[in-house]
């Protein structure tokens, strides 16, 4: 029988690996322990995106812990998470903000990010504690306190778009659809740059669908109506991205898909076949990848962390999974080399020389020109493939290069989308 | 351009299916028993979840699943009418109310039992009836279209050929008149309420495995449903199928040549346009209205 997440499962596993995670921390760590805040869904629609990142947390602070802990100057301290269900819903974010600070003293705070941050902002501009942002599209001049270390949606889409014009320079024509939201309209002005900077011609204007759509069969109609050798799905949550697919499929499309994510992609194949997800281009790789191995990378034992997590949670593992633990490895280095865990001196060890050390790669603070300022780490970013049924990572291609070529195309979209930081309400 | 009018109006039939079979159950209780059911989306999302309980993680035959699904859903109406609505019924708010408190309960009851994500089904035939390159039905699509005029028909014969049919409508028509005909409120509220519930049901377990499944689906079949019922005239059930075809079309056809933001502005047009000209909807009666 499938493996289903219920609440009940939740707590058993979440009391289970929180008391798995202390217990190495009495042998090997006597300092008092550092509290780091989860503020993120949990439950509700957009637990997707939260949830599986609290699951390898988790894991990252039992192996932390088991290694002796954080060495601050003061000694060894072990780590634990303490979570807040936010919901996805502003005030609430706000309210556990407040709860994670002033009550559980915490000394750093992962978010998702989007929706809830504005309810956020202000406790963090009165407290000047130090938060993480999966959505680098909350950054601006203002947020001086928030980081976005792991990922900076949506520019690394730039880099399938720019793989793919290499590998395969026939395909000449594309289009593209996306939920009418927060997510979906930046990557939209991104995939419109990376594929004007390739060379491909856009056959159709961008073809937007409410949210709350539930019938793909009208808008694949219209997207292949003119035979694009490009199918791109833009930034579209799983709940799109597998019954497009599986119109596409049905309608008979035979060309290439390039799409940001494909979370559960085995689904998408049961639904579809082997042979029609052959070539499937996006951004985020299985970590039981062995190009995952290679010198570059600064996320330990990624394989080892996949099957662990896969072992915990069957069948849960999604783009976020690996995302709140790399900014943890991120924030432990920096609180190291500060020796302290205060939110201040971490943040100024952390962007001490410009660099940072990300999951895929060396990196750059980086981020004036498109969120006004320079607190997203930004580096390689891997393009996968489904190959034989499997995601593979078919190679790193670096944002920054891309940028320097081509950044006054993105700011040219992103400006005709209103999606600068100037023009964000 | 023949080709994609062909295939956008073959769209439009499967999504005209499915939107009436739920809007005909939601009229059908509205008209009897007089009750705005704001759980109706949720009781789609149940019949969904059936078809994931029984087909997906049982490996019942789909069939056997979505019968089931029928039962299972019909059978919570009546939970419902006895729970909910009789105790209510003098109070005209009551049962909306009571309604929106049980569509929170039947969400996380959901949560529970199948967590927060997308559930996937696997697909029932993967065939497709291939009309030209660029004309095609997906058979698991036809399997709703028939199913739908099965049933709507089957409705049909119920309402118009049986007594329980007659009861229903005259209760649906004038509730105290019927009752002084010797006709049980109680009787036609519960046959009532298993029918629109078992159509909803039906309705969800017959897409199951084309749509995403997860606990929240119910907010835009419902938004959807109740734009075709006031367009159809509130308590109609002929205006209901009409109104769910011309809605599934104009959607359908509006998504597809321009873009499916317009098409909700569109379509929630069309209400307004109805609602300005014919207040009472393109079938509905003062009455009910």
């Amino acid at each position: 029988m499938k493996f289903r997440f219920t609440r009940r499962t939740f707590l058993k596993s979440s009391a289970v690996a929180a008391a798995s995670a202390g217990l190495p921390r009495l042998a090997m760590a006597e300092g008092s322990p550092i509290k780091i805040g989860f503020l993120a869904p949990l439950t509700g629609p957009v637990a997707a995106w939260g949830k599986p990142g609290l699951d390898g947390c988790l894991i990252w602070a039992e192996r932390v812990n088991a290694a002796g802990g954080i060495t601050l100057s003061d000694g060894a301290h072990p780590v634990e998470f303490v979570a807040y269900d936010e919901e996805y819903d502003p005030a609430k974010a706000r309210t556990g903000a407040t709860k994670l600070i002033r009550e559980d003293g915490v000394s750093f705070i992962m978010m998702l990010g989007g929706d809830p941050w504005p309810g956020v902002q202000p406790v963090a501009d009165k407290t000047g504690m130090l938060f993480s942002t999966l959505l680098p599209s909350d950054l601006s001049p203002d947020t001086t306190t928030l980081i976005a270390p792991a990922e900076v949606h949506p520019i690394y889409n730039v880099t399938g778009v720019e793989w793919l014009a290499e590998t395969r320079p026939e395909l000449k024509t594309a289009v593209i659809c996306a939920q009418d939201d927060a997510l979906g309209l930046p990557s939209i002005a991104t995939y419109l740059a990376a594929f004007e900077a390739a060379g491909i011609e856009m056959q159709d204007e961008p073809l937007l669908f409410d949210p709350a759509t539930t019938d793909f069969a009208p808008v694949v109609t219209r997207l292949i109506s003119k035979s694009p050798d490009i199918v791109c799905l833009d930034t579209c949550y799983s709940d799109y991205v597998h019954p497009i697919c599986e119109q596409l499929f049905q309608q008979g499309y035979k060309g290439q898909i390039i799409s940001c994510t494909a979370d559960f992609y085995d689904q998408i194949i049961a639904k579809t076949s082997k042979e029609f997800m052959e070539g499937f281009v996006f951004q985020f790789p299985d970590f039981d990848d062995p190009a995952l191995n290679a010198e570059q990378i600064n996320f330990p034992d990624p394989n080892g962390f996949y099957a662990e997590f896969n072992k915990r949670h069957p069948g849960q593992w999604g783009a976020v999974s690996w995302e709140y633990a790399a900014i943890m490895d991120l924030w432990k280095a920096a609180a190291e080399k500060a020796g302290s865990a205060e939110p201040d001196a971490v943040a100024a060890a952390m962007k001490a020389d410009g660099t940072g050390k990300h999951a895929f790669g060396a990196a750059n603070w980086w981020g004036t020109e498109l969120f006004g300022i320079d607190n997203a780490l930004v580096g390689d970013w891997p393009v996968v493939v489904i190959e034989d049924g499997k995601a593979r990572i078919k190679g790193f291609k670096s944002i920054p290069a891309w940028y320097d070529k081509h950044g006054d195309l993105l700011i040219k979209h992103m400006e005709a989308y209103g999606q600068m930081w100037n023009q964000r309400g | 351009m023949l080709d994609l009018l062909a295939q956008t109006g073959l769209n439009a039939v499967y999504a005209a299916s499915y939107i009436s079979l739920i809007a005909v159950g939601l009229v059908l209780i509205f008209g009897v028993m007089g009750v705005i059911n704001f759980a109706h989306g949720e009781l789609f999302m149940v019949g969904a979840y059936t078809v994931v309980a029984l087909y997906a993680d049982r490996h019942l035959p789909f069939l056997v699943a979505v019968a089931a699904g029928l039962v299972f859903v019909g059978l919570l109406g009546l939970v419902m009418e006895r729970a909910l609505f009789r105790p209510l019924r003098d109070n005209p708010l009551g049962g909306l109310v009571a309604s929106i408190g049980f569509l929170m309960i039947l969400q996380a009851v959901a949560v529970l039992g199948f967590g927060v994500r997308m559930v996937h089904v696997p697909p029932v035939t993967q065939e497709v009836i291939v009309f030209s390159d660029r004309i095609r039905l997906p058979v698991a699509r036809l399997y709703v279209i028939v199913a739908a005029v099965v049933l709507l028909s089957g409705l049909w014969f119920f309402l118009k050929r049986t007594r329980f049919g007659w009861a229903l409508r005259a209760s649906a028509q004038d509730p105290e008149a019927a009752a002084l005909q010797g006709i049980s409120i109680n009787q036609t509220a519960r046959i009532a309420m298993f029918i629109g519930a078992a159509l909803a049901g039906v309705a969800g377990a017959l897409t199951a495995p084309l749509v995403s499944i997860n606990p929240h689906m119910g907010h835009s079949v419902i938004v959807t449903a109740f734009i075709v019922i006031i367009v159809g005239g509130v308590g109609s059930l002929e205006g209901a199928v009409i109104a769910s075809v011309v809605y599934a079309f104009v959607h359908t056809f509006v998504t597809t040549l321009y873009d499916g933001v317009i098409a909700d502005i569109v379509g929630l047009s069309l209400m307004l346009l109805v609602l300005i000209i014919k207040p009472t909807g393109l079938f509905g009666s003062a009455d009910r209205a």
